[in-house]
């Protein structure tokens, strides 16, 4: 298993290298909003930089899922590995796991510096207590669901339509953050998301021809 | 213990309507060199492919060291060795990282064998595998495949694109590793000469239906070509069961008969022929008769 982990690793190693370089911009940014922020001069620049890395990181998570099993279909990754004593289930869990590093390496340096900054800092809005892991639950599910749009759009034989309907249900499920906020009832809807759609991958990908 | 190491039962496949396996069965007993032959597109590699689990059959069901082909255990997987037809490699990566990625998801993985091969066949560690000749990527594979030392080896038209002398140097070795080992070995070709060389046991393909399965010296002794003259004009019908292929010229008939035995013999006399000849066969003799398009279906086993 580790050496597949290792190995889906490697061949990925843009999104390894991206996932801490985009979470120490991140921090720079929250941290710059953080300490200039005025309630009469709000920092708009940090605020869209903010929003804009916010974005990169979102798609690049879908990206990297598409990524992962576009290669693997393009380049008959499994076809190969499957010769080999490895079943198909490993060979998804595997890359599954590896997606899942990608992201911890993205969004835990977020949450740790995010908890610091509520302890050193006066926030300027009022918070309750929990809501950092709160917000990192509910990121951390979102960036989950959107890799996991991306495993499926990568195994489909079209591109053009399913990377469309990938890019769409991306921002409906950041909308929905967005509109209903963070907290257990977003929560649950992505993890019947999460569920479903990690079902139907191992589905396709255990039945289809390699 | 189940002594078949390959079982394929009732095997059927539909590609986009287009029935491509028609019921195929057989069964390759331990230690057997199985030649699976068939014209392009005959299914030979759909076969091959549904075995190991590659690609789902529509029916049947076909076992491989008596696990079911569609979900193979990791560890019935570690007995098999694959060469694929056109030698399914990682192209991007280096011949280095491809054989430790092997190394370190093969438990049985024997060195000293693979240290030897690689030797034998000189292949570049630093290269990536797309820079490698079609020759080296053949040898790269059988390496790959035998260092798990397998108690199955399913070479898929292993010798495609490969020079003479290639060729040649990659049947030898695969003969001493099958003689040192004594291992079952499924073998698809074209070339068969190699299959000849190598195999005991001969299915033949044809129009989704395997019309051979038997022993390859059967084979030879039951196909038979026969150059029988006539007094007269020779008849239109010689009322033999399981005519492969018959062609008449004046009094001359040349015929090629499956399963041939005394009652045929005896049927073939009341003609009263003034000559009968046979004609000796290869097995490519044997193989362009059973896969004509006008050859009835055979069942020669």
């Amino acid at each position: 298993m580790f050496a597949l982990i290792k190995r889906e690793i490697q061949d990925h190693l843009v999104y390894f290298i991206a996932a801490p370089v985009l979470s120490a911009l991140l921090i720079i940014v929250t941290v710059e909003a953080v300490f200039s922020y005025d309630s009469r001069n709000p920092p708009v620049v940090a605020i869209g930089l903010g929003v804009a890395l916010g974005a990169i990181v979102t798609f690049g998570i879908c990206g990297m899922g598409a990524g992962q099993m576009y290669l693997d279909k393009t380049r008959r990754i499994s076809a190969f590995l499957t010769m080999l004593p490895v079943s198909r289930n490993k060979i998804l869990l595997a890359r599954i796991a590896a997606g899942i590093l990608a992201i911890l390496i993205l969004l835990v340096p977020l949450a740790v510096a995010a908890a610091f900054l509520v302890r050193i800092s006066t926030p300027p809005i009022p918070l309750y207590s929990g809501m950092v892991l709160d917000i990192s639950t509910t990121t951390f599910l979102l960036a989950l669901a959107c890799y996991c749009i991306g495993l499926q759009t990568g195994w489909n034989p079209s591109v053009l339509t399913p990377s469309l309907g990938s890019l769409g249900l991306t921002c409906i499920f950041v909308l929905l953050v967005v509109i209903k906020g963070f907290g257990p009832e977003i929560n649950v809807i992505l993890v019947l998301f999460i569920a479903a759609s990690l079902y139907r991958t191992l589905h396709n990908f255990s039945f289809t021809s390699l | 213990m189940n002594d078949h190491v390959i079982q394929v039962e009732n095997l059927v496949k539909y590609y986009d309507g287009r029935c491509v396996l028609d019921g195929i069965d057989f069964a390759v007993p331990r230690g057997c060199i199985y030649g699976l032959l068939g014209r392009n597109g005959a299914g030979k590699t759909t076969i091959i492919r549904i075995l190991l689990g590659l690609e789902p059959p529509t029916r049947g069901r076909t076992t491989l060291l008596e696990a079911d082909s569609a979900s193979l255990p990791a560890k019935t997987r570690g007995r098999i060795g694959c060469v694929a037809e056109g030698h399914n490699l990682i192209q991007s990566y280096k011949v280095s990282r491809l054989i430790k990625l092997c190394k370190d998801l093969s438990p049985q993985w024997n060195d000293e064998l693979f240290n030897h091969l690689i030797e034998t066949f000189r292949l570049p560690a630093d290269r990536r595998v797309r820079e490698l000749s079609i020759g080296m990527r053949a040898q790269l594979n059988l390496s790959l495949a035998m260092a798990i030392d397998p108690e199955l080896l399913v070479l898929d038209d292993p010798t495609l694109g490969l020079d003479t002398v290639a060729r040649r140097q990659f049947l030898e070795l695969a003969i001493d590793i099958i003689q040192q080992q004594g291992r079952t070995i499924l073998f698809c070709s074209h070339i068969l000469s190699d299959v000849e060389r190598i195999a005991d046991r001969i299915g033949i393909l044809a129009a989704g239906k395997l019309v051979v399965d038997c022993p390859l010296e059967q084979l030879k002794e039951r196909v038979r070509k026969l150059r029988v003259i006539f007094p007269d004009a020779a008849p239109a019908n010689l009322y033999l069961t399981e005519i492969v292929n018959q062609q008449i010229q004046g009094r001359e008939m040349v015929v090629t008969v499956a399963n041939w035995n005394k009652q045929k013999q005896a049927i073939l006399e009341t003609f009263k022929p003034s000559s009968c000849t046979e004609i000796p066969m290869s097995l490519e003799d044997i193989f362009i008769e059973c896969t004509r398009p006008i050859a009835e279906p055979l069942e020669i086993a």
